[in-house]
């Protein structure tokens, strides 16, 4: 027997299942939040902090993450105002300045209305989203690939740094990984990053768009977006 | 009694995945570092996934991947020992063994590392060597120590606070 | 000894032992902590002991190793009763002396007896010293008399009177919990968050299962009291994790204590085992239907493991990544089961406020700050150890009164507190009281307690690089603001300590600093940018020296300095040469020496060891001097 708990998202009453995350339920309910740690069949874990919205609880608002925070009976919350788009703007800045060589990645950046990046590039091919270690944890149960290390050097790697005999190269993890598209102008060369910003129609979406709804934009396919459920390159 | 072999280390603690730490720990501090081995053994003893112990190996500073050198020099890096110019001291340290912290020289004979705080902030700039504490080291005594350990068989007596 | 059945066999007990100490005409009290250990305090204690035996004393004399007395920089510290006599720099050497002198004959050894270094006097008792007059020592009280290893010492100066209170009356959870929280007592780790409330919570929250864990992980850099506590009094802690379990109806306890921290691991398992013994910890406690048991858990270096989840995930044998704390560990904790973790102050603060009572301990400290708190007080100061006081005493008192002044003559310019979480309050602000509010309006925080003062040799620039640092060696990685963010100001700080800064770079950081504070998972990551903040609100003028005219003002950051012999002080003994690790002074005896700005590193060895001061430090554009040394 589902239960329902009546929420508030940007000024909406939603009737929400309970025990699903803020972020399901908006992105079933058609409003956009801009997320890249999130996929659909996977455990959520709070890492991109690309999701914040904020819950008012007692006249207060707090910034959280609606792919940690579940549905409660009573709940309001904003995924739009002008402090959670600068916020997210400047995580989607310091995600775009690591690791521009990706379509998914700068796809992010438009869709949160970084407009110049300040900071100087840097040419990573791993954001750590964690995409990769739970398919392989969650869906295989292969456990082959993991988290390693910690802080600046924490990066995604096989045991002991070679593919165990029991990874069957499923290739789900390159798959589900945001960094394997590259940009629509081709792969970035060291020492020639730059912010890309040519989707210019989806700017809007950051800025302008009626409050809550989702375009089913280009932009969704770049990182795997909600709506695009079941639809992996 | 302090245990001296794996087999000793794991009595008690089979399927017990939460003491993978403990475990860790008393490998550390019998064998020096944890290797390849070591973690599978654990692995298939404590029923921990193998890149669980691999992960939980890497992720804290008290354990090593790989063997250190015969002494291992611990520089604090606390606020307190940082205001006093510790830092100075891992510096003179680096250049003169000619290693980066983590690091062993290339003769086997040391290691060098820092660590976040001892708790023992009053007597700063503080160095560590095999559980002794050198307090208020300044770089003569740190070029002293050095030369003791490299000429030394034996162990090295703490220096005395001066009066 | 056999096991205790009932509270009033503990008070039996207490009443025996009592007795037998009664023939006892001096106690010898040597402090075995951590800091006096590494002073050699350990053969202190061997040689008076061997010189008691010499003498025929031992059924007389009780000699004691104790906690730590918090005097550090003193060490090897011992206490003389009756008397309260007070002798620092012990050396085993001075043992026949002490024994004949002082124990048999009464008479003060004056070469012992500590200096004021403000007044210069001599001071026979502890009550004379400065340091410990402006203190108020409730929670430390027994660190100078306690052995930390004998539950017996515990026992006999009162211990366990809070349990066998609450197990004879059978107060109930509610009882305690309004005591607790009528006496407003606030978290001593760093949140300050009430503990009564705390308590409340968990104790409504569903299921049978429930823990309650003590964080001995204090990882700030430069904070040690919670080290003092555990190695010196773990009863006391103990007995405050007992009276919090019995209030939540928890029947496992752990104390988590860092790595880093061998002989309070080590203390700890000692006072386990010994109530163990006693039958203080296990089934049916002193015959009642209470029933507790404590583990020792040793964290792995790392200081993120101080906040609750990752804490909670390390106990479970995990990495230490903390997760979402939108349910709180008080409902969903270790083991997903409803968890109190408390600081080591604060569960130490436990019995006394269960024995005397709320309004004891609210009559002390400020309307929103009760009770005393125990700071480390370290630095670029003359008396540098751990001090107690009460809430609400200004800054200024703690840093002039207890802690003497500058050394060296130098100008006191700022006092961080609160560690990474904290921030930096300059002169002007001195005035400001001890309190959890006040210090988060301005900027700072008491945090754990932790002061480090800091003077005009500290450049503040630099000041909040080595917290953004230390922040990155120990952030966990997992979120992007954190990982990412504090990667970057570090960055640009980095910049502005090498010359390169741009002033638009002062924006950008105050941006990013509210972006990482606003979003990042944990409080390691939320509270990263306070030094970078305060510093820039308090300390512009030094950034801004940084960026418009490449100068460092204290002469600290080395890429803006020079370091250069002054011909008029130089007398060419070539030490400097001869400690110089990169070979860049060049000389011939008894000439003048030169140093080749190419290959200095400025590493300030040669400055620590010229004799004759002339080894200067410049800045790079201009010809002022500062002092060197």
């Amino acid at each position: 027997m589902q239960q329902y708990v009546n929420v508030t998202i940007d000024g909406a009453k939603i009737h929400a299942i309970k025990g699903t995350s803020v972020l399901d339920t908006a992105i079933e309910y058609g409003i956009c939040i801009p997320h890249l740690c999130h996929v659909p069949f996977l455990s959520d874990i709070g890492a991109c902090r690309l999701c914040i919205v904020e819950n008012v609880v007692n006249g207060r608002s707090k910034v959280t993450t609606s792919c940690t925070l579940n549905v409660e009976e009573g709940m309001v919350i904003w995924t739009n105002t002008d402090k959670i788009r600068k916020l997210r703007r400047n995580l989607a800045e310091l995600l775009v300045a690591q690791a521009p060589n990706s379509r998914a990645i700068q796809d992010i950046a438009v869709r949160c209305g970084v407009k110049e990046v300040r900071y100087p590039f840097r040419n990573e091919d791993c954001v750590l989203c964690g995409r990769c270690v739970r398919v392989c944890e969650e869906i295989w149960q292969a456990r082959a690939k993991g988290f390693v290390g910690r802080g600046k050097n924490r990066r995604v790697d096989y045991v002991f740094g070679v593919r165990p005999d029991f990874c069957k190269q499923c290739e789900a993890c390159i798959q589900i990984c945001p960094m394997t598209i590259p940009p629509c102008d081709g792969p970035i060369k060291d020492g020639e990053e730059y912010l890309c910003g040519k989707c210019e129609a989806q700017l809007m979406i950051a800025e302008e768009m009626p409050l809550g709804s989702c375009s089913w934009c280009k932009l969704g396919e770049g990182f795997g977006c909600g709506r695009y459920v079941g639809v992996l390159r | 009694m302090q245990p001296q072999t794996l087999e000793q280390i794991l009595e008690g603690r089979r399927s017990q995945p939460n003491q993978l730490i403990e475990v860790l720990q008393d490998i550390q501090r019998t064998f020096g570092y944890i290797s390849q081995n070591a973690m599978r053994t654990i692995s298939r003893n404590l029923g921990v996934p193998l890149i669980e112990v691999y992960r939980v190996a890497s992720f804290y500073k008290a354990f090593r991947l790989k063997p250190s050198g015969k002494y291992v020099l611990t520089f604090c890096t606390g606020t307190a020992c940082h205001v006093r110019n510790a830092n100075l001291l891992l510096d003179q340290a680096t250049s003169y063994l000619g290693v980066q912290p983590g690091e062993v020289t290339t003769d086997g004979q040391f290691s060098v590392e820092h660590v976040n705080c001892l708790g023992a902030c009053a007597l700063g700039p503080i160095v560590t060597e095999d559980g002794s504490y050198h307090h208020h080291m300044t770089p003569a005594k740190l070029r002293k120590l050095i030369e003791t350990l490299r000429n030394q068989k034996t162990e090295v007596k703490q220096y005395a606070q001066t009066k | 000894m056999p096991k205790l059945n009932s509270a009033r066999e503990l008070e039996h007990l207490r009443e025996r032992l009592r007795q037998q100490r009664q023939d006892i005409t001096t106690t010898v009290m040597v402090c075995g902590g951590t800091g006096c250990q590494a002073s050699n305090s350990r053969s202190v204690v061997d040689a008076i002991r061997a010189e008691l035996t010499r003498q025929g004393l031992e059924q007389k004399v009780w000699l004691c190793v104790t906690g730590c007395h918090g005097f550090c920089e003193q060490g090897p510290v011992m206490v003389i009763e009756p008397g309260n006599i007070f002798y620092c720099h012990v050396s085993p050497e001075d043992a026949f002396e002490i024994v004949y002198q002082t124990v048999m004959k009464g008479e003060l050894i004056e070469r012992l007896l500590y200096t004021d270094p403000v007044s210069g006097k001599k001071c026979r008792t502890e009550t004379e010293i400065p340091f410990y007059e402006a203190q108020d020592r409730q929670i430390l009280s027994q660190n100078r008399m306690v052995d930390p290893c004998s539950i017996e010492d515990y026992i006999v100066a009162g211990g366990y009177t809070a349990l066998t209170r609450v197990l004879n009356h059978n107060l109930t959870p509610d009882r305690i919990i309004k005591e607790i929280e009528e006496s407003r007592l606030r978290g001593r780790g760093g949140g300050g968050f009430p503990t009564g409330r705390k308590w409340q919570e968990c104790c409504e929250a569903p299921g049978d299962e429930k823990y309650v864990i003590c964080n001995a992980d204090e990882g700030d850099p430069g904070a040690y009291m919670d080290r003092c506590l555990l190695e010196g009094n773990p009863h006391l802690v103990l007995e405050g994790m007992m009276l919090g379990a019995r209030t939540i109806g928890a029947r496992k306890g752990y104390i988590y204590v860092r790595n880093e921290y061998p002989l309070a691991v080590k203390h700890s398992r000692t006072a386990v085992e010994q109530a163990r013994e006693l039958g203080l910890l296990g089934n049916n406690i002193l015959g009642s239907s209470f029933s507790f048991d404590v583990d020792i858990a040793r964290g792995g270096g790392a200081f993120v493991c101080g906040e609750s989840t990752a804490l909670m995930a390390s106990v479970e044998g995990k990495v230490g990544e903390p997760r979402a704390k939108d349910v709180h560990t008080v409902v969903d904790g270790l083991y997903h089961k409803p968890t109190t973790l408390n600081n080591v102050e604060t569960w130490a603060n436990i019995p006394s406020i269960i024995s005397n009572g709320s309004s004891w301990f609210a009559s002390k400290g400020t309307k929103g700050s009760k009770g005393t708190k125990i700071l480390a007080l370290t630095g670029r100061i003359k008396n540098t150890g751990l001090v107690e006081v009460a809430m609400g005493m200004p800054i200024h008192e703690v840093v002039f009164n207890i802690g003497g002044g500058a050394v060296d003559g130098k100008l006191i310019k700022a006092v961080q507190i609160g560690g990474p979480s904290g921030g930096c309050l300059p002169v002007e602000k001195f005035n400001l009281p001890i309190d959890f509010d006040i210090l988060a309006e301005a900027g700072s925080m008491v945090g754990s307690g932790g002061m480090v003062v800091m003077d005009e040799g500290s450049c503040m620039v630099d000041v909040a690089k080595y917290f953004l640092k230390f922040l990155q060696d120990e952030s966990c990685g997992k979120c992007v603001p954190c990982r990412l963010g504090i990667d970057r100001m570090l960055e640009i700080i980095t910049d502005i300590t090498e010359g390169r800064g741009k002033l638009e770079q002062l924006d950008l950081l105050e941006e990013l600093a509210e972006t990482v504070s606003e979003t990042a998972l944990c409080g390691l990551g939320k509270t990263a940018p306070n030094p970078v903040l305060t510093t820039l609100r308090y300390f512009r003028q030094e950034y801004e020296a940084h960026i418009n005219e490449r100068r460092c003002p204290s002469g600290v950051c080395k890429a803006l300095i020079t370091y250069r012999i002054d011909p008029d002080k130089c007398t060419g003994c070539g030490v400097c040469l001869r400690g110089c690790v990169h070979g860049a002074i060049t000389g011939e005896k008894n000439q003048q020496h030169v140093i080749d700005v190419h290959l200095c590193q400025k590493c300030g060895i040669c400055r620590s060891e010229c004799k004759f001061d002339a080894i200067q430090v410049v800045s790079e554009n201009e010809v002022s001097r500062c002092s060197s040394t």
